[in-house]
Formats: C-alpha cells, structure tokens, sequence
C-alpha cells in the first residue's frame, strides 16, 4: 500500500505504448530516481498492520471472554437452581423420616412392640449396691410373668398417628426371624397371651 | 442534472419525509424511554418477577429431653387448573386422571373428577388437600398437565395423646388449647416475603433474588414433663380407671425440690391430631380445671397447722369415737363404725379419722388455719396458670359451725388437684412451697431464652414441722389400712389417702373422687405422686387409687435411680 502512489504516475505513458505490459519495468525505470521516499522517520509513524490485528484480536478476545462469562453465569444459574431443587427434595425427604421416625419412637409404639416380641415391664426390680462397704441394699429380682402395665390390652393411650401402615413400613424393616415365634406372626394385633403370661421361647440362633 | 427543479423538490419531499419520521420516533422514543419509562419498567418487572411468601415452621412443644411432642411439618394441597389439563399430552382421559389421583391420594375418584371438571373455564380447583410429601411426589411424577401443588405446614403430634392434654392443639383458626395457645408468642412464626425474576424457562435470572422480609422460625418451648413417665401415668390410670368405671382421673408426678411437674396425666385425653374425637369436656387438663373437694388429703396440712402453731404435737391425744356430736351441735363421722379408740395425732393421720382431726384441728382458731390455707396455696391459681385453670375456693370467714370441721379433713372447700399436689410439695420441701412449673423455657431461633420460671419458694411452715408431718404420714402407708397396696419394698414413702364425697346441688351425694399422694423417699423426699379418680363404680373408696400410687411411684423411683431406704419406716406412737 505505501508503494502504490509511486506507481500512479508511471501508469499514463502504459496507454500510449501498446505493447504487453510484461516488461514495463523497463520503460518506466528511467522515472524512478525522481520518486519521492519516506524518510525513516516518516516511516516510523505510519501506522502498522499489527497494531491493527492486535486491536482487532483484543476486541474479539472482550467479546469472547464476555459471552462465555455470561455462558458461565447462566449455567450457574442453571446450577444453582438444580441444587436448590435437590436441597428441597432432600429437606423434605429428612423432614418424612424424622416424621416417621418421631412417631415410630412413641412410648406407646415401643411398648406394644415391646409386649409383642414377650416383654414385660418389671418396674422395681433393680437391685442396689453400695459400692463403698460392698453391701446389697436391694436384690434384684426377675420380672415375673405379668407387665407393669398391659399397653397392648386396649389402646388406652392413643396415637392415631400409629396406622397399620406405619407400624408395617417398621415391622418391614424389623429383621424378624422367620418362622417358628409366635410373638413376630402377631404384630400389633394385641395379643393377650403375650399380656397374660405365656412367654414365647427365644428364637436363639 | 437535466431537471434541477424536480430534483430539488424531490430531495426536499424526501428530506421532509425522512424528518417527519424520526421526529415520530424520536417522540416514541421520548415518550417510552423518558416520560413512562417508570410505569413501563414496573409492567415489565412485574411480568418477570415472582413473589414468593416464605414459611418458617412454628416452634416446637418437646418434653424435657427433647422428645418432641408438638411439630410442624410440610403438607400439600393438589391443585387443578381445569383451563389447562390437556389429555392429549397424557394419553388418558380425564377420568384416567382422577382415578390415578384418586389411587395416590386415598380419595373418591368421583370427587376428584368433579374437582377436574366442575369449571372446565377456570384457573383453580382444589383436588385434595393435605397430602403427605410421598403422595405429593407419586402425584407430580404423574406428569399431568395442570396439575399443580402447594405447600403449607400442619401441626403433628409424634406422640398422640401422650401430654395431649398439656400440649393442647392448633385448630384451622389457630391454637386453640393447651400450651399452644398459652405460648403462641413463642411458638408462632412469622412469614416472610422474597422475589426473583425468572427467565422464560422459569429458571431464576442470577443475582435477581430480593428477600423483602425474612421469615422468622417459632421458638422451641420446653416442658418439664417427661414423656415417657407422663405415658406411664396416663397408662396406668386409664387400666385402673377403666377396670374400677370411674369418670376421670388425674395423676401429677412432681419434684418435690424445684416443683417441677414431671408428668400431669388426664384420663380421658385428648388426641390433639383428632382432637375431635374426644368429647370437648375432656379435651382440656382436668387437674389444672378440675375443682372438687378433696377429703381426707387435707388432713396432713391440718395436722401440719396444729404442730406448727404449737397447739398439737405428733403424739397428741385424743379419745376418738366414730361418730361424734361436736359443741356446736352438729355431727362428725368416721367412714367406718369402729370402737371408742385412743389416738394420737400420728394415729388419727393413720387411720384418717374425720372424728379425731376435728377434735384436735378445732383448737387452732379460724383466722390461723384460713392463712395457712391460703399459704399453701389455696383458693387461687397455681404459678403455671393454665389455660381454664380453676382457683378452687376456700369458704370466706367466719365458717359456719360445720363448715369449721369440715375443712380439716377437706370438705367444704375445693382444690385442683395442682393445689393438693402443692400442699404435699410444701410438705416434702421442708415447709418450702415452690412455684409449680410446667414449662421449663422457651428457646427463639436466635439462641435467646426466655419464659424461665421463678424458682424463688415462700415458707409456709417450719422445717422442723414439715419433717414432722411427713415421718408421721409414714404410718399410713406402713401399717395403716392401705399398707398392703401401698408399701414399696426398699423404700420409706409417708402417704395419705383421701375419700372425698362429691357435693351436687347442696346436698353430697354417693359419689365420691378418690384419691392417695405420697412422698419417698419419706426421709429426703425428691418425687411426690397424686392419683385421683372421679365418681368410680365398682370400688368407691381410696383404695381403688393406692395401688395406681404404688404403680407409678414405683415407676418413678426406679426411672429415677433413687437408692433405697437404708432404714425401716419409725414414726410416732399412733395410740396412747
């Protein structure tokens, strides 16, 4: 581009002459020492094509970074809002077990699991000892075959909350052995030969 | 160039023309951009943003240990939007909605399908209310068009009528009984409001999420029940209730050294997650609302006045027939005939006889007994103040001349059961009466504390009588006639039974609220229990409730870990 201005002048003679412009170097080289030369300081201060490429390149580089820091942030956003529905469903999944749980450790719940599985309740027989002279102050003794308390008699205390289906959903989780006890193939069903006396055998494995 | 006229009023034409239109829009421009601008952004932010209110959940009732008793969970209501439910989509017919709806939600599918097609125009319609997260998720994963949910917390109770009495219950209005109502301050939550924009996707625009108010948790409200003890209790008295056809019972279990209320049973209780299946007069705490009066009980706190005033002593004496014509002219009586008998103070707590504690009681004057009375705390609500509690009423002086004997063994004035429990506190206390509590303290989200009880006691009678009184009660439950339902193997417990006649309409009728409390260990007592059962059937006397007293304290000494007595039950002659 900077040599084109010199060229111009030396265009007009190419018209008269009709001949090939294959060698017209050789016709217009007598011309050349009257060309006018950029000084070097001239030179220096054209403006050069990399300042331009490096313009160009960093305009593309801002508007690059720019949409993939958008991209970014609304896949973030993305993010974000995908965790956000995770954290609801596992909020609301430890908010169903802690309320199944609660229910599950109702004392009446316990207890009649308890009476089911052949416990009964033997409120005073701990024993006491007294550690400084050695002495027994209370013996121990066994429960005997009737309950404290018969919570599976009638359901005197009630807990409409503790559905057939709660108690199943725990008695499914239950590892009960499988046949052969009496007490597990009656669960929840107040069974009075349990209350009364009859102590199933353990199931010992 | 051949035309320059045309040429120029052309350009100018189209000069006018382009200027015309520019300055049209350059007035729109001006007009959106400038003059509405405000209006303009409100329509368009309001199309973009959702406000959303935000729920905190209401605090929680627990007992002492933290087992929760009263919780908040999340519900949901199924919504339709009738305009919207698009069957193609699904491939069913909307009755192939409904009776998958239906199937979740445990509901009439024929209900459900009215919901889906009453207004086939309109935006809502409630399908089912209430459900359970489980039954809201199956339902979403549906994938029904128009189909919606919404969220709102319900009230549970994990323990079901355990404490249901105390706790009370949150009606669609709001709480209605019990400590909700009573600590609604506490407990209540207070809602918040957020807004977002969100893109066409619904997917939130980042950054765009303004919390104009945040939603504020209740407090957690703790009790110094024991929910495992207040089971027990409402267990025992409701097999013992039932086998003797009371009406109602009550059992208190309190600590005697802080007048903390352990248990506070009631039979019948409600339920507060169907409240309405127990009839309305038993959904309320029967031993705060309750007055009746109470019988013999009131002879420990008669005998209490008569040492502490000087006048009486554990060994003082008397002649006691079963029935006798007192100065006035009217007639005191025994609960059995039985032979002239030489009795003590000490006896006469013993064999608890009416005749003997009138003769003894009658020399402390009326002015000194009415303040003790009140001093025990008589006649008026108890610290807790719960809700419909009853203040009892002790007759204003002067006393008619047989209403002088009758309060000394507890007729002619009526007492909760509360009262009566605090009495025999006092007495376990070394003359100390303590504010009874029943809540031990409310915790806010932010770590504060408050609603701590007084703990701060009044002294009504002397140390040394309070000891007095309760070594003397030690009789009745080792040798009085209860002994054998009573008696703790290991254990010195005092006792006194009570067998109070029911008054109606002025005259006492046959029925009767009996009732036994106790102290143990008698020589430092730490627990007290109190059972009372209303108007029995089959067995009308104090016996039907010692061996529930006997029941329950022994529960209590053993939950409790106290050691037992290291030595026999002594206490002054009963007979001279």
């Amino acid at each position: 581009m900077s040599s084109l201005p010199a060229y111009l002048p030396a265009r007009a003679p190419r018209e008269a002459q009709p001949t090939r412009h294959v060698e017209p170097n050789r016709h217009i080289e007598p011309n050349r020492h009257i060309e006018i030369v950029a000084t070097r300081v001239q030179r220096r201060r054209r403006p050069r094509i990399v300042y331009a490429i490096v313009a160009v390149v960093g305009l593309f580089v801002i508007l690059m970074a720019q949409l993939l820091l958008s991209i970014a942030l609304s896949d973030g956003a993305y993010q974000i809002s995908s965790l956000q529905s995770q954290q609801k469903n596992l909020a609301r999944d430890k908010q169903t077990l802690t309320e199944s749980l609660n229910v599950l450790q109702s004392p009446q719940n316990l207890a009649a699991q308890a009476t089911t599985l052949g416990m009964v309740m033997n409120n005073s027989g701990s024993g006491w000892l007294r550690l400084s002279d050695g002495s027994v102050l209370k013996s121990p003794t066994a429960a005997g075959t009737s309950s404290a308390t018969d919570p599976n008699g009638q359901a005197l205390v009630t807990n409409v909350l503790l559905t057939p289906a709660v108690t199943a959903q725990q008695d499914a989780r239950m590892s009960t052995p499988a046949a052969g006890n009496p007490a597990t193939a009656t669960a929840g069903s107040g069974n009075a030969d349990v209350a009364s006396g009859s102590i199933p055998a353990p199931n010992t494995h | 160039m051949d035309h320059p006229k045309r040429s120029r009023r052309r350009l100018a034409i189209a000069i006018v023309l382009v200027f015309a239109v520019v300055s049209v829009f350059v007035g729109k421009l001006v007009d959106i951009q400038i003059v509405r601008a405000d209006e303009l952004d409100k329509q368009s932010y309001d199309k973009r943003a959702i406000a959303v209110t935000t729920y905190a959940p209401r605090g929680s009732i627990t007992d002492s240990n933290g087992t929760v008793l009263a919780d908040s969970v999340t519900r949901y209501d199924i919504t339709a939007s009738p305009r919207n439910i698009n069957t193609d989509r699904a491939a069913t017919t909307v009755q192939g909605f409904a009776d998958k709806i239906a199937a979740i939600s445990k509901q009439d599918p024929s209900v459900v399908f009215t919901a889906l097609t009453q207004h086939p125009d309109a935006d809502y319609s409630l399908v089912s209310s209430a459900v359970t997260t489980a039954q809201m998720r199956a339902i979403v994963k549906l994938d029904l068009p128009g189909i919606y949910y919404v969220s709102h917390p319900v009230r549970t109770y994990p323990d079901g009528s355990v404490a249901g009495n105390l706790v009370g219950f949150v009606g669609t209005d709001g709480p209605q009984a019990g400590i909700e109502n009573m600590y609604n301050s506490c407990l209540a939550s207070t809602d918040g409001t957020t807004s977002y924009e969100q893109g066409a996707d619904g997917v939130q625009i980042p950054g765009s999420s303004v919390t104009k108010k945040a939603a504020v948790a209740g407090g957690t409200i703790k009790l110094t029940i024991d929910a495992d003890l207040q089971w027990f209790a409402q267990q025992a008295i409701a097999e013992q209730g039932t086998a003797i056809g009371a009406q109602s019972a009550t059992a208190v279990i309190l600590e005697v050294k802080t007048g903390k209320i352990l248990a506070d049973a009631d039979w019948p209780s409600v339920d507060p997650n169907d409240v309405s299946a127990t009839p309305a007069a038993n959904r309320q705490a029967l031993s705060f609302s309750a007055q009746y009066e109470p019988g013999s009980v009131f002879k420990g706190m008669s005998a209490a006045m008569l040492i502490d005033t000087g006048i009486g002593s554990p060994t003082m004496e008397a002649t006691v027939p079963w029935s006798w014509k007192t100065p006035e002219g009217g007639r005191v009586n025994d609960a059995g005939e039985h032979a002239v008998e030489r009795l003590t103070l000490t006896g006469v707590l013993q064999q608890s006889s009416n005749v003997g504690i009138s003769m003894m009681g009658i020399k402390v004057p009326e002015k000194t007994r009415y303040d003790y009375m009140k001093a025990f705390g008589l006649g008026q609500k108890s610290a807790v103040n719960f809700q419909g509690e009853a203040s009892g009423s002790i007759q204003p002086l002067p006393w008619d001349d047989q209403t002088k004997y009758n309060v000394l063994y507890g007729q002619g004035v009526s007492a909760t059961a509360l009262q009566v429990a605090g009495i025999y506190q006092t007495l376990g206390n070394n003359g100390v009466r303590l504010p009874l509590t029943l809540v031990d303290s409310c915790t806010k989200p932010d770590g504060t504390v408050t609603d701590t009880p007084s703990t701060s006691g009044t002294q009504v009678i002397a140390s040394s009588t309070a000891k007095t009184v309760v070594n003397m009660l030690e009789s009745v439950v080792d040798s009085g006639e209860l002994a054998s339902v009573t008696k703790i193997p290991g254990y010195r417990v005092a006792g006194k039974s009570g067998t109070a006649e029911v008054a109606s309409h002025g005259v006492y009728t046959n029925d009767r609220i009996v009732s036994f409390v106790g102290l143990a260990p008698a020589t430092d007592p730490q627990y007290e229990v109190l059972v009372t059962y209303t108007k029995p059937t089959t067995m009308k006397t104090s016996a039907a409730a010692a061996p529930t007293f006997k029941k329950i304290m022994t529960q209590v000494l053993t939950k409790y870990r106290v050691p037992p007595s290291t030595t026999p039950s002594t206490y002054p002659a009963t007979t001279w």
